[in-house]
């Protein structure tokens, strides 16, 4: 074998710059006549370390949730992982008018139509 | 030598991850939540974590969405129960387009290590985790011993 490895070495490859586990949030999406209404569910993720992202119709969320685990685990169900999901919205969505709130480890994000994309009501006149 | 030998694991470890993903391809199908994963416990009652802090125990649990009323924990001994109602309404004049988080109640009853005082736990609740911090009862507490 004259000092050959067994496997390659992938040195060459990108280092990897993330090791969390990457988990799919659950979300439930509401829609009325003004917005879309996203909840999506991350747990122990705080505020800071959340980021919301639309570029060009796709929306990502990503959420790390870091814990601070001290002494003796008894048992561990859960541990540090990173939410992630991605969608697509459509055009009629107002980017710069798109909110988020954190509230019990849900996040809210409310995605505003722009005004032609609203429904409208048309009268009829009688002639 | 001990460089090859983990270059030989980190192989088979590959053919294994290869695998069991080949094993679930059919459960996962149209799941948004990955199936079997390390941390999945089967039912659906809320993960926890269990930390002995010396004095005290810490459990954490995954309750997303849940206020402080929501919950009803009982403590007897090293006996622990936690119960609780989760409800996932549309908010008032939407129209649901998708719903996987759902509404369920449970209780999970847990057994401690060690007796816990009763009288001195304390609950909090922030972003989406409840934290129990549970004292141990006076028996239970580490003692330091001097040698005389």
């Amino acid at each position: 074998m004259d000092g050959k490895d067994l496997t390659q070495k992938d040195q060459a490859s990108v280092e990897s710059t993330r090791n969390l586990r990457q988990v799919t949030p659950l979300v439930d999406i509401y829609e009325n006549d003004d917005e879309i209404l996203l909840h999506a569910e991350m747990p122990g993720v705080k505020k800071d370390d959340i980021m919301v992202n639309i570029d060009n119709g796709n929306l990502t969320l990503s959420g790390v949730r870091t814990l601070t685990m001290e002494g003796a685990a008894e048992w561990e169900e859960f541990g540090n992982v990173e939410y992630q999901r991605a969608f697509s919205v459509p055009q009629t969505i107002e980017v710069n008018k798109v909110k988020a709130e954190l509230k019990d480890g849900i996040l809210a994000l409310h995605l505003p139509k722009s005004e032609a994309a609203k429904p409208r009501q048309i009268e009829i006149k009688a002639v | 030598m001990f460089a090859r030998m983990s270059d030989i694991d980190r192989m088979f470890d590959a053919m294994g991850l290869l695998r069991g993903r080949f094993d679930n391809i059919f459960n996962e199908f149209d799941r948004t939540v990955r199936y079997g994963n390390d941390w999945s416990v089967v039912g659906n009652y809320p993960r926890t974590n269990l930390c002995d802090k010396g004095n005290y125990f810490e459990l954490v649990a995954e309750v997303p969405g849940m206020s402080s009323e929501d919950f009803d924990v009982k403590i007897q001994g090293n006996y622990l129960e936690i119960s609780g109602n989760r409800k996932v309404d549309a908010p008032d004049g939407y129209r649901t387009h998708r719903n996987e988080r759902g509404s369920a109640s449970f209780t999970r009853s847990l057994t401690l290590p060690s007796e816990v005082d009763s009288s001195k736990v304390s609950a909090t609740l922030k972003d989406g985790l409840l934290v129990l911090t549970l004292p141990k009862s006076e028996a239970a507490k580490p003692r330091q011993i001097s040698i005389s």
